[in-house]
């Protein structure tokens, strides 16, 4: 009797310290995957990293640039991206509050629409690119900034919708009775009450697309293209940070392979930058929220 | 009951799918009273106090038979602005509710959707209906501040402000007490009892104890049924149904 109760313990304790085991490694393999990856992209572009990467246009004969910098496929990046994200704002937060607000939140359309929606998250940015392709030639659109907009938009919409559906789907329903019953309609209950009430979660939405929009590269490789002038309509084509990581480090010199790690390590940066300043905006935004 | 009533219930049916959850209610609920809405858990008190300012047609699934009318109108009429019905009642939740925004927006809300735009108005609104709520003195150093600092007891005095604000006919109180402590209650029960001299209030509980203390116009429910209603009084004294005089001794609850 003994005997049998203490191998059972002794079973249980080793799945015990299995499973810590596992979990423990896990979390380091997560934390050395990190690491690894910014050690490795800022030790490989040490050598090409300096001020005329940051604040110039491509020189030396071929458009990826032996010398020069990578300006264009920074201010590209941003450009796009940022457009794209606005693009993709002005659908997710409507129909996120259609979802939650105007249709019952677990209503049939609702239901559908989330599953459309995560469909859509899962479809690859290839498909996007070539999707935004056939489209810009529907719309007569060349290869231009505003192709890439639209499609980094796309892929944006359903990350960025569904991300504050989320949070939106938590605000308890006592909170939308409380405006109602106070007489408001529900475009007031909707900007007055649920956006601020999902203002830190909308915020989290918003940068999660966007860092998704402007790392990607093959939603712009046939809808921005690649050029090494910085774009001054919404009609001119327009270079990508990851672009210019994947065309650099094609070719077969060193130099140039170089310059990619630089450009991943700049796109690197401006996520980290604008993740931090979403931290600090965070907290301003959250002042209000009831818990 | 006569004419006067400012809400007459007549053979209002509620349905959440297939569930009949209140069957054919008629009831007048007088003026400047306090009317209380008691039963057991489940009979649809909720409900009938929901249908009562239109909160319940926003749930999906919910179909509403009958009328409740209000001053003279029918509120589930085909054509009726929700808005302006709501904005003759005050509803108190049972867990109070304050809005995402400071207590002085809180209370402002309601005015400012309703056109209320000048800011001493507004400044004198919020302190008028705060003081109205009990809760002034508490609060007037901190009007900034996020309404959602302020504790439980507080909160549902904000609430209580915040539905005066829009200057109602009607309050509602949908258990107002429950999530409470003692004192707090008390605090919240004698507000409903000064607000008596000028709105209509009613309020649902499942406290027998808070029904005795507030109640003018009592109300029986069971099982979404209106079992029996009249002066609280007479119906404590004397239950005329088998139900009611089970459910006030505590055989059923």
């Amino acid at each position: 009797m003994n005997g049998v109760a203490n191998g059972h313990l002794g079973k249980r304790k080793r799945a015990d310290v299995f499973f810590r085991v596992l979990a423990t490694a896990s979390a380091a393999v997560v934390l050395l995957s990190l690491i690894l990856i910014l050690g490795t992209i800022l030790w490989k572009s040490v050598p090409a990293l300096s001020l005329s990467m940051l604040t110039q246009t491509p020189k030396g004969g071929f458009y990826l640039g032996k010398e020069g910098g990578i300006l264009n496929a920074i201010l590209g990046s941003l450009y796009l991206a940022v457009g794209a994200t606005v693009l993709a704002f002005l659908l997710s937060l409507p129909l996120a509050l259609y979802l939650n607000l105007y249709k019952g939140r677990a209503s049939k359309t609702a239901v559908w629409t989330r599953f459309f929606l995560d469909v859509l998250w899962g479809v690859p940015s290839i498909v996007y690119g070539a999707f935004g392709f056939v489209i810009m030639l529907a719309l007569g659109l060349r290869v231009s900034l505003l192709a890439g907009m639209l499609t980094v938009a796309l892929l944006e919409f359903p990350i960025m919708c569904r991300a504050i559906d989320e949070v939106m789907r938590l605000v308890p329903l006592e909170l939308k009775e409380a405006s109602d019953s106070l007489g408001a309609t529900r475009f007031e209950t909707a900007f007055k009450v649920m956006v601020r009430q999902c203002a830190p979660g909308i915020l989290t939405g918003v940068l999660l697309a966007f860092g998704r929009g402007i790392g990607d590269a093959a939603s712009v490789l046939f809808t921005a293209g690649f050029t090494d002038r910085i774009p001054t309509s919404l009609a001119d084509p327009a270079a990508t940070l990851p672009l210019a990581i994947f065309f650099q480090l094609g070719t077969p010199f060193p130099e140039v392979q170089q310059r990619a790690y630089a450009s991943a390590a700049v796109l690197t940066l401006i996520i980290l930058l604008i993740s931090l300043a979403a931290r600090a905006m965070s907290r301003k935004v959250t002042r209000h929220v009831v818990r | 009951m006569n004419g006067s009533a400012p809400i007459s219930i007549r053979d209002l049916s509620v349905f959440y799918g297939d569930l009949q959850v209140l069957k054919h209610i008629n009831l007048d609920i007088p003026a400047k009273r306090i009317t209380v809405i008691i039963g057991p858990s489940g009979c649809g008190k909720t409900t009938l106090l929901k249908s009562l300012n239109r909160l319940l047609d926003t749930t999906e699934g919910v179909r509403v038979q009958g009328e409740v009318v209000l001053d003279g109108e029918n509120i589930y009429a085909p054509r009726t602005e929700v808005t302006r019905i709501r904005k003759k009642m005050g509803l108190l939740s049972q867990k109070p509710q304050v809005l995402p925004m400071s207590i002085y927006e809180n209370v402002a809300y309601g005015p400012k959707i309703h056109g209320l735009k000048s800011r001493q108005d507004l400044d004198r609104q919020v302190e008028h209906y705060l003081k109205v709520a009990g809760l002034w003195d508490e609060v007037k150093d901190r009007l900034r501040e996020p309404a959602s600092g302020l504790s439980v007891g507080q909160q549902q005095r904000l609430c209580l402000a915040r539905g005066l604000a829009v200057e109602p006919e009607i309050i509602l109180g949908d258990e107002p007490t429950s999530a409470l402590d003692p004192q707090s209650s008390q605090n919240v029960e004698r507000r409903l009892i000064e607000l008596k001299q000028e709105y209509t209030v009613v309020v649902v509980t499942h406290i027998l104890r808070q029904a005795r203390r507030v109640a003018d116009y009592l109300a029986f429910l069971y099982l979404g049924e209106l079992v029996e209603h009249g002066p609280a009084a007479e119906v404590f004294a004397n239950p005329r149904d088998p139900r009611t005089r089970a459910y006030l001794t505590g055989e059923i609850s």
